[in-house]
C-alpha cells in the first residue's frame, strides 16, 4: 500500500494541479493585438528547371527602417521599407546586384494599383508614366533575380504612412529603436512556403457550327479565334492583367457574343465553323495553347482555315500590329500594321501565341497594340497593370475590328464598304458588356499554377462561353515540368511598436532600486514602530 | 524581450506586496493565514458586489458619466467597507496584535484585488510585442491602491477595534475612511467626467494614496498615545 498522504498534502496536490491548468489554459490565449494590420502581398516564389527566382522567404519578424538609414548599419536584420513615390532604382538594382543580406523588403505601392477598391482613387492619379516606368523596371529586376529574403508589397494608407514617418523621423535623428521615438517590429507569421503540387492549366473552348452545306459540319472550314486568359507577375495576388490579357478576354467574349446572335438564325450563319479558345498558360510560352493544339484531331486541324489571337489590345492609340498575317485589313480610321517574324521552330521560346499554331502549319495572327515581340514573363499582366490604364473604347474598336473583318471574311463581302456591326444597330457592340467584364477581369488575380480545381473564375468564363456557343469543352491539362512554383501569396503583416531591449534594462534597474528603496524604507519606519509597540502595548496585555 | 517587459511590469504589480511582507514585522510574526483570509473575504466581497452591479446597474451603450449610475455605483462600492469589517472585526485571527493585524487584512486586500483585477490583463497584454505604457501606469496604481488598502484597514480597525481613542478624532476617522472608500467613484469620475487621461489619473491616485496614508498614520499614533 502507498503511504498515505495527509489530507493537507493532498489539498496541496490538487491545488497545484489546478493551478497548472489554469496556467496552461492562459497560455494558450492567442496574442494577436498589433498596433496596424497590413495586407500584403508576397513577391513571386518559382523555379525555371531547377534554378531559383524571386523572394525565397515568406516569415518576417525584424526591426523596420527607412531609406534614410545610416550608410554603415547592418541590415540584414531589418525590414526595408520602401515607397513607390521616393523610390531610387539605382539604389535597389546595385543592392540586389551585389546581394547585400537584407531582413526583408517592404515596397509600398500607390493605391492607383490597389484592385480591391477601384473607386476611391479619385483625383489621385499619377501625374507621369515615370513611375510606371519605375515599376515595370523593379517588376522585371525582382522577377528575374533569387532574393534570400521575404519581399512584399503592400498598399499606401493613412496607418502605414504614419508608420512610415515615425520610422523616418527616428531615421534622421539617428537615434536607436526605444520606447518613445518609436521602434517598429514588422511580423509576418506565414509557414515555409511549398511548391504547388502538379500546377495544371485550363484551356475553355466553346463552338459555333457553320451552316452546314448537307455535308458533316466539320468539312467547313474553321476560324478560329483566341485569347489567352492567365497572367504573371511579381506578386501573384495582384497580377489582375488587365491589359494582358484581360482585354483579350473580353474582346474574344464580345465577339463570340456577336456572332451567337448571328448564328441564331440560319439564315444570317455563315458558312464558316468558329472556334473560340480561352486558353491558359500564356506566359509560359503559350503551354496551354500548344496542349490545346495538340488535343485536337487531325481533320479539325486541318480543317483551320486561319486562326486569330488576340492580346493586349486595352490601351492604344491610333496603331494596331497584326503579327504575321496577310489576310484583314482594315479602313476603321486606324493604322493596322502587318509585322512579319520569323519563326525558329528550335529555339523553345514562344513570343506570340499565334507560333504555336504556325508550328502546326495553321495560318494565325496576333493582334496586339505591342508592336516587338515581349521577352519570357514580361508584360503578362504584372503590377502596373491595372484597371485604370486600360481603355475601354480601344477594346470596343479592336472588337468592331475582329468582328467586322471576320463577318467580311465569312459572308464574302471583303472590298465592300458594309458595316454589320454599326452603332446603333441591334449587332452593336456593347460598351457595358465590355465594361463589366473588364471590371471582373481586373479584380481577379489569375496566375494559373495558384487556380483551384473548379475556379470560380474559370467556371465563370466557361459559364459566358456556354451562353454563346454550343459544345464547351474544358481541358485541364498539367504545366510543363520546367516550372515549379512557391505558394502563400499573401499575408497579413502585424505592425508592432515596440521598446528596446536597453529600455526594459533600464525598467528593471528603475524597479529594483524602488523596491530596495520601499524595502529599506519599510524596515527602518517598522523597527521603530515595533520597538514603539512592544513597549507600548505590554502593559496593555498585561 | 516581451517576456522580459511582463516580468518588469509584475515586479512593479506585485512586488511591493511582497516587499511590504517581508520588511515588516508582519513576516515575523508569520501573520499569512490572516492575510489570505482577507484575500479569500475579498473574492468573496467581489462576486457579491458584482452580482449587485449586474442586478441594478444597467448596461451603457455609451462611455460617458451617467451621475445617478455612478452614485449607485459608489453605493455598491461600500459592500468592500462591509467586507473590510468582516476581515478585521469578525474572523478569528489567532494571537495577533490589532496593528499587525490591519496591516495584514490590508496587505491581503490589496494583493488579492491585483491578481484579480491585473494579472490577466497583463498577462495577456504584456507579453505582447506592441508596447504601451499602459501596464507600467497599472502597476503604478497597484502600488496606490497597497497604500489606499492599508489606509482603509487601518482607519477601520481604529473605528471598529480600539475602544478607547479621543473623541475629538472620531469624526475625522470617520471622514477620512469615507474619503479612502470612495477614491474607486472618485477617480472613475476623473477618468470619464472630466475626461482624464490615464497617466494623470494614476498621478493623482498616488498622490492621494500617498495623502491618505500620512493622515492616516498621524491618526493612528495619536490613537496609540497613552494619553487617553
Amino acid at each position: 500500500m502507498a503511504p498515505r498522504k495527509s489530507p493537507r498534502e493532498r489539498q496541496m496536490l490538487v491545488l497545484d494541479s489546478v493551478i497548472a491548468l489554469v496556467f496552461v489554459l492562459v497560455a494558450c490565449v492567442e496574442l494577436c493585438d498589433g498596433a496596424t494590420v497590413v495586407d500584403v502581398y508576397r513577391l513571386i516564389q518559382y523555379d525555371i528547371s531547377g534554378a531559383p527566382f524571386g523572394s525565397r522567404l515568406a516569415g518576417l519578424n525584424h526591426h523596420a527602417t527607412s531609406l534614410h538609414f545610416s550608410p554603415h548599419a547592418d541590415l540584414s536584420r531589418t525590414v526595408l521599407l520602401i515607397p513607390l513615390r521616393e523610390f531610387n532604382i539605382s539604389f535597389v538594382k546595385e543592392y540586389i546586384a551585389e546581394s547585400k543580406p537584407l531582413g526583408g523588403l517592404l515596397f509600398l505601392l500607390p493605391q492607383i494599383f490597389n484592385f480591391e477598391n477601384n473607386g476611391e482613387v479619385g483625383s489621385n492619379h499619377l501625374d507621369g508614366t515615370n513611375e510606371l516606368l519605375i515599376l515595370a523596371e523593379l517588376e522585371q529586376i525582382l522577377i528575374h533575380t533569387n532574393l534570400p529574403y521575404p519581399v512584399y508589397f503592400a498598399f499606401e494608407d493613412d496607418n502605414i504612412n504614419a508608420v512610415l514617418a515615425d520610422i523616418k523621423k527616428s531615421d534622421i535623428t539617428g537615434q536607436p529603436a526605444t520606447a518613445t521615438t518609436g521602434g517598429y517590429k514588422f511580423v509576418v507569421s506565414a509557414p515555409e512556403p511549398k511548391s504547388v503540387v502538379s500546377p495544371s492549366i485550363t484551356n475553355i473552348q466553346g463552338w459555333l457550327a457553320g451552316l452546314k452545306g448537307g455535308d458533316d459540319a466539320h468539312q467547313l472550314p474553321t476560324i478560329a479565334i483566341v485569347a489567352s486568359y492567365d497572367t504573371f507577375g511579381a506578386a501573384p495576388a495582384l497580377s489582375v492583367g488587365t491589359d494582358s490579357n484581360g482585354s483579350g478576354v473580353v474582346a474574344l467574349l464580345e465577339v463570340a457574343r456577336l456572332f451567337s446572335l448571328l448564328y441564331s438564325n440560319p439564315k444570317t450563319r455563315g458558312q464558316y465553323n468558329l472556334l473560340f479558345g480561352l486558353t491558359s498558360g500564356g506566359p509560359y510560352n503559350y503551354n496551354g495553347t500548344r496542349k490545346w493544339l495538340r488535343s485536337f484531331d487531325q481533320r479539325l486541324r486541318e480543317s483551320i482555315d486561319y486562326a486569330i489571337c488576340i492580346d493586349s489590345i486595352g490601351s492604344w492609340e491610333n496603331e494596331l500590329w497584326i503579327h504575321d498575317f496577310s489576310s484583314v485589313a482594315e479602313e476603321l480610321g486606324f493604322n493596322v500594321n502587318l509585322k512579319h517574324k520569323k519563326i525558329n521552330i528550335s529555339n523553345p521560346r514562344v513570343a506570340w501565341e499565334h507560333e504555336q499554331f504556325s508550328r502546326l502549319r495553321v495560318t494565325a495572327a496576333t493582334l496586339s497594340e505591342l508592336s516587338a515581340a515581349r521577352e519570357l514573363l514580361e508584360k503578362t499582366g504584372g503590377l502596373i497593370d491595372s484597371r485604370h490604364f486600360v481603355d475601354e473604347k480601344a477594346i470596343i474598336r479592336s472588337v468592331k475590328l475582329v468582328a467586322e473583318s471576320l463577318a467580311r471574311h465569312i459572308y464574302g463581302h471583303q472590298g465592300k464598304n458594309i458595316q454589320i456591326f454599326a452603332d446603333n444597330s441591334n449587332l452593336a457592340v456593347n460598351p457595358y458588356y465590355i465594361r463589366a467584364w473588364l471590371d471582373v477581369l481586373s479584380q481577379t488575380p489569375r496566375v494559373a499554377p495558384f487556380f483551384s480545381k473548379d475556379d470560380p473564375f474559370v467556371m465563370a468564363l466557361k459559364k459566358e462561353l456556354e451562353d454563346h456557343t454550343d459544345e464547351v469543352y474544358v481541358q485541364r491539362e498539367a504545366l510543363d515540368g520546367m516550372f515549379t512554383f512557391y505558394d502563400s501569396t499573401r499575408a497579413k503583416l502585424n505592425i508592432y511598436q515596440v521598446a528596446s531591449v536597453t529600455f526594459d534594462l533600464l525598467l528593471l534597474l528603475v524597479l529594483g532600486s524602488y523596491l530596495i528603496v520601499l524595502f529599506s524604507f519599510l524596515v527602518i519606519t517598522t523597527q521603530d514602530d515595533v520597538f514603539m509597540k512592544s513597549s507600548l502595548e505590554e502593559p496593555v496585555i498585561c | 524581450m516581451t517576456v522580459f517587459h511582463f516580468f518588469n511590469c509584475a515586479i512593479l504589480t506585485f512586488g511591493p506586496h511582497a516587499v511590504y511582507y517581508s520588511a515588516t514585522p508582519l513576516s515575523e510574526y508569520d501573520t499569512l493565514g490572516t492575510s489570505i483570509k482577507a484575500a479569500v473575504v475579498y473574492l468573496a466581497t467581489a462576486l457579491v458586489k458584482l452580482i449587485c452591479l449586474a442586478t441594478f446597474l444597467k448596461v451603457s451603450e455609451s462611455d460617458s458619466f451617467d451621475p445617478y449610475q455612478e452614485l449607485l455605483k459608489a453605493l455598491i462600492g461600500f459592500i468592500d467597507v462591509a467586507g473590510l469589517y468582516f476581515a478585521l472585526a469578525q474572523l478569528t485571527h489567532r494571537n495577533i496584535s490589532q496593528n499587525h493585524k490591519f496591516q495584514a487584512v490590508g496587505l491581503g486586500w490589496a494583493f488579492a484585488d491585483s491578481v484579480l483585477h491585473r494579472l490577466a490583463p497583463l498577462w495577456v497584454g504584456a507579453r505582447g510585442l506592441e508596447f504601451t505604457w499602459d501596464y507600467i501606469l497599472q502597476g503604478l496604481e497597484a502600488n496606490a491602491n497597497l497604500v489606499l488598502s492599508i489606509s482603509l484597514a487601518a482607519l477601520g480597525s481604529l473605528m471598529w477595534l480600539r475602544k478607547n481613542k479621543p473623541k475629538t478624532l472620531i469624526p475625522i476617522i470617520y471622514l477620512c475612511a469615507g474619503i479612502v472608500a470612495t477614491m474607486p467613484s472618485i477617480t472613475s469620475y476623473l477618468r470619464r467626467g472630466l475626461g482624464w487621461h490615464f497617466p494623470k489619473v494614476v498621478g493623482f491616485e498616488l498622490f492621494t494614496s500617498l495623502v491618505m496614508a500620512f493622515i492616516s498614520w498621524q491618526l493612528f499614533s495619536a490613537c496609540q498615545r497613552p494619553s487617553m
